[in-house]
């Protein structure tokens, strides 16, 4: 009798026991899977800053010609000044004078010449860097796609170099309404992709087109193309051929979330040794679940 | 540069500033202009300078690498076959050590000038290229003139045994 319940008692308390610790396992669990997701956001925040620093880094590239131009414009106008008022010092100017102050006046409209460019070219920059919208991305607008693509295009000139050609196909677009930042963003990440692809030399070729209430926006290149065992994985978080120390594998994850939620598509076709072609197709006007989207 | 320097450059030479950001060539020709007596031609298209060197013969080059087309060290390679007494200087972007490293060997530059450039010191850069350029013009004509000299001398000796022997 008391063998029995001295057993009974411990098959409770070994029930209670496993009980507990079922209980744990999964508090461990889901404290694990909360800690993956925070990670995993993490990381795509990440991605999204080294998209962000890439598009800095090419606006900083861009501002270093018409910068050098005014430093110097900058430097040559004091030293006009300088000369000038040493002309004028003893109140008049004599007649072997004006030769010099002619020079001097080439000088300064040369000058004038020069920073008027460069300071055309820096208004430019800023004026595209404004459709990539407020940095947090979460502004909504109607845009029109083509300058959209043309402004990531431009900060993304000097990684392009002279090896990579790029071919515009623009169809008749109507304008898109959109978050424009993130759409920039996807942009970016699917022209970078395409010259990581191509070495030596190639052609990024984009081609949009609009059927009915959708857009298309096609980024294709001929690198080195995608194996067929790679196609469905390539959207797949932390998935990257190009090694962990230059990519993160973040691109087109972010790019598939940014498109999605633009109630989109994204389509890749991809053949080794061709060449690659990524489609984005958009509705012109935002999903309305669409539009209450932050991050 | 104070006055007495400028006058002691005496009436400047010829140098050619190519690049195909032309903000840039005119701004650098403006500061030439103001400061120096040099003869300054500008071009944004490195074939259009090429073009100009047949005809013409600059003390300096001054070349930007990053050009479409034809970059600055191909077009200092080509002009040091066609006018090899004149001094060659490249505008190279970013720190670009490794393209500089290769102009030197490749088109045997005079120079490398990162951006963005000093006017004074790329003026000082341009003003010893010009004398360099002479110089080497100077040594190359008085070669030939010892060389006539020395053929002259040699007809002479043959004469002068002909004569005697
Ligand atoms: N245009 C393309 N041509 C060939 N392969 C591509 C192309 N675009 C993507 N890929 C393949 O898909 C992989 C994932 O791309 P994704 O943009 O997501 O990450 P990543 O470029 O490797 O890194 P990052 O996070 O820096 O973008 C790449 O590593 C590459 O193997
Ligand atoms: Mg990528």
């Amino acid at each position: 009798m008391r063998a029995r319940s001295v057993l009974a008692g411990a098959a409770v308390g070994w029930m209670a026991a496993r009980w507990w610790l079922a209980g744990r396992r999964r508090d461990e669990l889901e404290a694990a899977c909360a800690d993956l997701r925070l990670e995993q956001a993490d990381l795509v925040n990440s991605a999204r800053m080294a998209t962000l620093g890439s598009m800095v880094a090419g606006i900083a590239h861009e501002l270093d010609t018409p910068l050098g131009a005014l430093h110097s414009d900058h430097d040559t106008l004091r030293r006009a000044l300088e000369r000038l008022q040493d002309i004028l010092s003893d109140e008049r100017v004599d007649e072997s004078e004006l030769d010099e102050v002619r020079r001097i006046v080439r000088a300064v409209d040369g000058v004038h010449e020069s920073s008027e460019l460069a300071i055309d070219r820096m208004v430019g920059l800023v004026e595209s860097l404004r459709t990539f919208g407020r940095p947090d991305g979460s502004e909504r607008d109607v845009v029109d796609l083509h300058r959209a693509l043309d402004d990531t295009l431009a900060l993304l000139d000097h990684r392009l170099g002279e090896a990579v050609e790029v071919e515009r196909d623009y169809g008749d677009l109507p304008e898109v309404e959109c978050f424009p930042a993130q759409l920039n963003q996807v942009f970016m990440n699917l022209l970078l992709n395409a010259s990581q692809a191509i070495e030596g030399a190639g052609t990024i070729r984009i081609r949009t087109r609009s059927r009915g209430e959708r857009v298309r926006v096609e980024v294709s290149d001929d690198g080195h193309g995608i194996r067929e065992a790679h196609l469905e994985r390539i959207f797949e978080p932390g998935f990257t051929t190009r090694g962990a120390r230059m990519g993160m594998g973040l691109g087109l994850l972010i790019a598939r979330q940014v498109v999605d939620r633009h109630g989109g598509e994204i389509e890749v076709e991809s053949e080794v040794g061709e060449g690659s072609s990524f489609a984005v197709e958009l509705p012109t006007r935002l999903p309305r679940e669409g539009t209450e989207w932050r991050h | 540069m104070s006055e007495r320097d400028r006058e002691s450059q005496g009436a400047g030479g010829t140098v050619y500033l190519v690049d195909d950001e032309e903000m840039v060539v005119t701004s650098l020709e403006s500061y030439l202009q103001l400061e120096t007596r040099h003869r300054v031609r500008t071009f944004v298209s490195p074939e259009r300078a090429l073009e100009a060197v047949e005809e013409d013969e600059p003390d300096v080059m001054v070349a930007d690498f990053m050009m479409p087309g034809m970059d600055g060290i191909e077009l200092l390679k080509a002009v040091r076959g066609r006018r090899p007494a004149a001094s060659r200087i490249l505008l190279t972007g970013y720190a670009d050590k490794e393209n500089a490293i290769r102009a030197i060997n490749e088109a045997d530059i005079y120079q490398y000038v990162e951006k963005p450039w000093e006017n004074e010191r790329l003026e000082l850069i341009i003003h010893n290229a010009v004398e360099r350029a002479r110089l080497i013009r100077d040594l190359d004509a008085r070669m030939e003139q010892l060389e006539e000299a020395h053929g002259e001398l040699a007809d002479l000796r043959r004469r002068l045994v002909e004569t005697f022997l």
